[in-house]
C-alpha cells in the first residue's frame, strides 16, 4: 500500500513537471504583461504594482482594434464556410455509393501533403487573376484572405470518420419517413456531430488566427491585416518594450483561449478520432 | 435505376464546392508551380528558361545519374534483405540472425556500394555545383526534425502513460498540455523570442547562470551546440567542420519551441490510443507475472503503435512544411543556420520576387515530402502492429 502511493506520487510529480513547462511561458506572459517598463527590462519575476494601461497603450500604438477586428471578421468567415463545405463533402464520402468515391477520398487525403511553400506562388497569381477578372475584389479584401481555405482536407476527413461510425439504423428510420439524403445530412447527421464540428471549427479558428505569411502577401495595406501580422510588427518595431509586447500577445492570445475553454472537453473528444484507425 | 442516378448527381452535388476550392488551391498549384518553375517569372511570366531553374537550384545534372542509381542500390539491398527474411524462403536453419554468411556479405556490399555511389558520386557533387540556399535548406530541415521528432514523441508517450494511469486531475492534465497547441503561434513565439534573448538577464540565460554556465546567446548564436560545448571545456580552436555539421544553438532553441508547442497535441491523441487498447491485454499480463516494464514494452507499445505511426507521419510532413515558428523566432544572428526549406522558398518569394526560381525549390521539396512519406510508409509502416 505504502509503495502503491507513492509511485503515485511519484506520477503526479511526473505530470506536474510537464505541466509547468507547459503553463510557464503563459504565467510569465501575463506576469509580465502587467510589469512596468524597468521591470520588464530587468526581467524581474513579479509586478511591484499592476500596470493595466499596458494593454491600454499597447492597443493604441499597435492598431490593434483594426486588426483584432479584421481577424474577428476573417475567421468566422473562414470557419462558417469550412464548416459548411466539410459537412456537405464528408457526407457522401462517409455515406453515399457513388462511382469514384475512394480515389477522390485519396485525392482529398494528398492534399494534406503539400506544404505551403509550393501552393503559396501559384494560389496569389490565381487569386490575382481573379482579382482582374472576376466583378469583385479578391486582394487587400476578405475573399483571397478566407475562400482558399474554405476546404480542408483535414476537417473532410474527421467528419467522414466520424459519420461514418453514425448507426445504419438511423438512415433506415429516416427513410421510412421519407426523408432523403440531404434533410438526414442537416437535420439528424449534422446535430449528432457536435463533437467533431466543433473540432473542425476550433481548428479552422486557429489556423485562421494563425495566417501570418499569405496574409503579408495578398494585402497591403492594414485594412484587412489580421492581428498576426499586426503583433509580429509590432514585436519588432517594439523591440525594448517587452511589458507592451507581452500585453500584445495576451491580447492576441485571449480570443482563441477563450473559445478553447468553452469547447474543451469536445475538441480533445474530437481530436483523438483522428488519430484511430478506421 | 434513376434513384441511382439520382444519387449519383446528389453526391456530386455536395462534394462539389470542397471539391472547386481544394482543386483550385490545392491541387492545381502543384501543376501550376511546375509550369511557372519553368519560366522566368518576376511579376509576370517572362521567357521560357526550361530546366534551368532546376539545375540552379540541384546542382549539375551530370551528377544526377549516380546519385539516383546509389538510391536504388541502397533501396535494392533493403528489398534483398526484406525477400531473404520473409518466411516463403527462410525456412529451415535460416532463422533471424543465422542467415548464411555470404548472403549478409553481400547485402552489405550492395548496400556500401549504394551508399558509395550516391553519396559521394552523386550528392556530393550535387551540393557542390548546386544552390548552397537549397542544400543548407534540406540540412537544417533534417535537424529539425531529427531533433524535433523522436524527442516529442518519446514524451509525449511517457505522458500519455502516465496520464492513463491517474483517474483524478486527469482532465485538468490534459488541458494544460494542450494549451500550447493552441495559443496562437505568433503570441507564444513572441514570448519564447524574450526567454531566449541573449540579454543577460532573459529567463534562458537565468536558467544557465543557475547552474553555474556562462551566458548564451541562444536565438542570435550561429555557432552549432557541439562547437559551443568544445568552447565551454576550454578548447580554443576546433576544426570548421564542427559547425556545419551539428545544429546551431539558435536552432536547437527553435526546436525546443517546437516540442514545447506539439508535445500536447501528440499526448492528447496517444490517450485516446492508450485507452482504446482492450483491458484483457493487462489482466492477462498481470496472470502471467509481468513487471511494469515489461506490460509498457510488449503490450502498450506494440498496440498504441498504429498511433504512433500516424502522429510520425504528421510530424514528419510537419516539420518538412514548417515556416511560422522558424520565421517569427529567426534573428540576424543566427544567419542560416536556422533557415529551414520553406524560409529560403519564402525568401526568393518575399524579398527577390523571383517566382520562377522559388517554385522550382518548392516543387523540389515537394518531391522530397512525398518519397520520405512514401519511404516512411513503406519502410516504418511494415512494423506497425494493427492487431489481428
Amino acid at each position: 500500500m505504502a509503495t502503491r502511493s507513492g509511485k503515485a506520487r511519484l506520477i503526479y510529480c511526473g505530470l506536474s513537471l510537464g505541466g509547468l513547462t507547459a503553463g510557464f511561458p503563459f504565467a510569465w506572459m501575463l506576469l509580465a504583461s502587467f510589469m512596468s517598463r524597468g521591470e520588464s527590462l530587468r526581467r524581474a519575476l513579479l509586478p511591484e504594482r499592476v500596470q493595466w494601461d499596458n494593454y491600454i497603450e499597447a492597443w493604441q500604438e499597435a492598431d490593434f482594434g483594426l486588426y483584432f477586428e479584421n481577424s474577428l471578421i476573417i475567421a468566422i468567415l473562414q470557419v462558417s464556410g469550412t464548416l459548411l463545405f466539410s459537412v456537405m463533402a464528408a457526407y457522401p464520402l462517409a455515406r453515399m455509393q457513388f462511382r469514384g468515391r475512394d480515389v477522390v477520398f485519396t485525392g482529398v487525403l494528398a492534399t494534406l501533403m503539400i506544404p505551403e511553400a509550393v501552393t503559396i506562388v501559384p494560389n496569389f497569381l490565381v487569386v490575382t487573376w481573379l482579382h482582374r477578372n472576376t466583378p469583385f475584389a479578391w486582394l487587400n479584401s476578405w475573399p483571397a484572405l478566407t475562400i482558399p481555405f474554405m476546404a480542408s482536407a483535414f476537417s473532410i476527413f474527421l467528419l467522414r470518420q466520424f459519420m461514418r461510425g453514425l448507426p445504419n439504423e438511423l438512415w433506415d428510420a429516416a427513410r421510412i419517413e421519407g426523408a432523403g439524403h440531404v434533410r438526414f445530412l442537416f437535420q439528424i447527421a449534422v446535430p449528432l456531430c457536435r463533437a467533431p464540428l466543433l473540432t473542425v471549427g476550433m481548428f479552422t479558428f486557429i489556423g485562421s488566427w494563425n495566417a501570418l505569411a499569405w496574409p503579408l502577401l495578398v494585402t497591403n495595406t492594414p485594412d484587412w491585416r489580421p492581428i498576426a501580422v499586426g503583433l509580429q510588427q509590432f514585436a519588432s518595431e517594439a523591440g525594448t518594450e517587452i511589458h507592451l509586447q507581452m500585453a500584445g500577445a495576451v491580447i492576441a492570445t485571449a480570443p482563441v483561449l477563450l473559445a478553447y475553454f468553452f469547447i474543451q472537453r469536445e475538441f480533445t473528444e474530437g481530436i483523438s478520432i483522428s488519430g484511430l484507425k478506421g | 435505376m434513376s434513384t441511382r442516378i439520382r444519387e449519383q448527381q446528389l453526391a456530386w452535388g455536395l462534394l462539389a464546392p470542397a471539391l472547386v476550392v481544394l482543386g483550385a488551391f490545392g491541387l492545381f498549384p502543384i501543376g501550376y508551380a511546375l509550369y511557372v518553375s519553368l519560366h522566368r517569372w518576376r511579376i509576370k511570366k517572362e521567357a521560357v528558361v526550361g530546366f534551368d531553374h532546376y539545375v540552379r537550384a540541384l546542382g549539375d545534372p551530370q551528377y544526377l545519374l549516380p546519385f539516383v542509381a546509389g538510391i536504388g542500390l541502397v533501396w535494392a539491398a533493403y528489398r534483398l534483405r526484406a525477400t531473404l527474411a520473409s518466411p516463403i524462403l527462410a525456412t529451415g536453419s535460416s532463422e533471424r540472425g543465422l542467415r548464411p554468411l555470404y548472403v549478409r556479405i553481400a547485402w552489405g556490399a550492395v548496400a556500401l556500394l549504394g551508399l558509395w555511389v550516391g553519396l559521394v558520386q552523386g550528392l556530393g557533387g550535387l551540393v557542390e555545383t548546386g544552390d548552397p540556399a537549397l542544400y543548407n535548406g534540406f540540412k537544417v530541415t533534417f535537424f529539425y526534425a531529427v531533433g524535433t521528432i523522436p524527442f516529442q514523441l518519446s514524451l509525449a508517450t511517457g505522458l500519455a502513460y502516465l496520464l492513463f494511469k491517474i483517474t483524478r486531475a486527469r482532465g485538468a492534465f490534459r488541458t494544460l498540455f494542450f494549451l500550447p497547441y493552441v495559443t496562437p503561434i505568433i503570441a507564444s513565439a513572441v514570448v519564447f523570442r524574450t526567454i531566449f534573448s541573449p540579454h543577460p538577464s532573459s529567463l534562458a540565460n537565468r536558467f544557465w547562470s543557475f547552474w553555474g554556465l556562462e551566458n548564451q546567446r541562444w536565438l542570435y548564436e550561429s555557432k552549432s551546440v557541439v562547437a559551443l560545448l568544445l568552447e565551454g571545456a576550454g578548447f580554443a580552436s576546433y576544426p570548421a567542420w564542427v559547425d556545419s555539421i551539428f545544429p546551431s544553438l539558435a536552432l536547437t532553441s527553435i526546436i525546443f519551441y517546437n516540442i514545447w508547442v506539439y508535445v500536447g497535441y501528440d499526448t492528447v491523441i496517444l490517450l485516446a490510443g492508450l485507452s482504446a487498447i482492450p483491458n484483457q491485454y493487462y489482466e492477462a499480463a498481470e496472470m502471467d507475472g509481468a513487471g511494469e516494464w515489461q506490460v509498457f514494452r510488449h503490450i502498450t507499445l506494440p498496440l498504441v503503435s498504429p498511433t504512433l505511426f500516424f502522429l510520425s507521419m504528421v510530424a514528419v510532413i510537419g516539420t518538412f512544411k514548417a515556416f511560422n515558428h522558424v520565421y517569427i523566432l529567426r534573428t540576424p544572428g543566427a544567419r542560416d543556420s536556422v533557415d529551414v526549406l520553406s524560409i529560403a522558398i519564402f525568401d526568393q518569394v518575399f524579398e527577390y520576387h523571383n517566382a520562377g526560381y522559388a517554385s522550382a525549390m518548392a516543387f523540389v521539396l515537394f518531391v522530397a515530402i512525398l518519397a520520405l512519406t512514401l519511404l516512411q510508409n513503406r519502410v516504418l509502416g511494415r512494423r506497425v502492429f494493427y492487431g489481428d
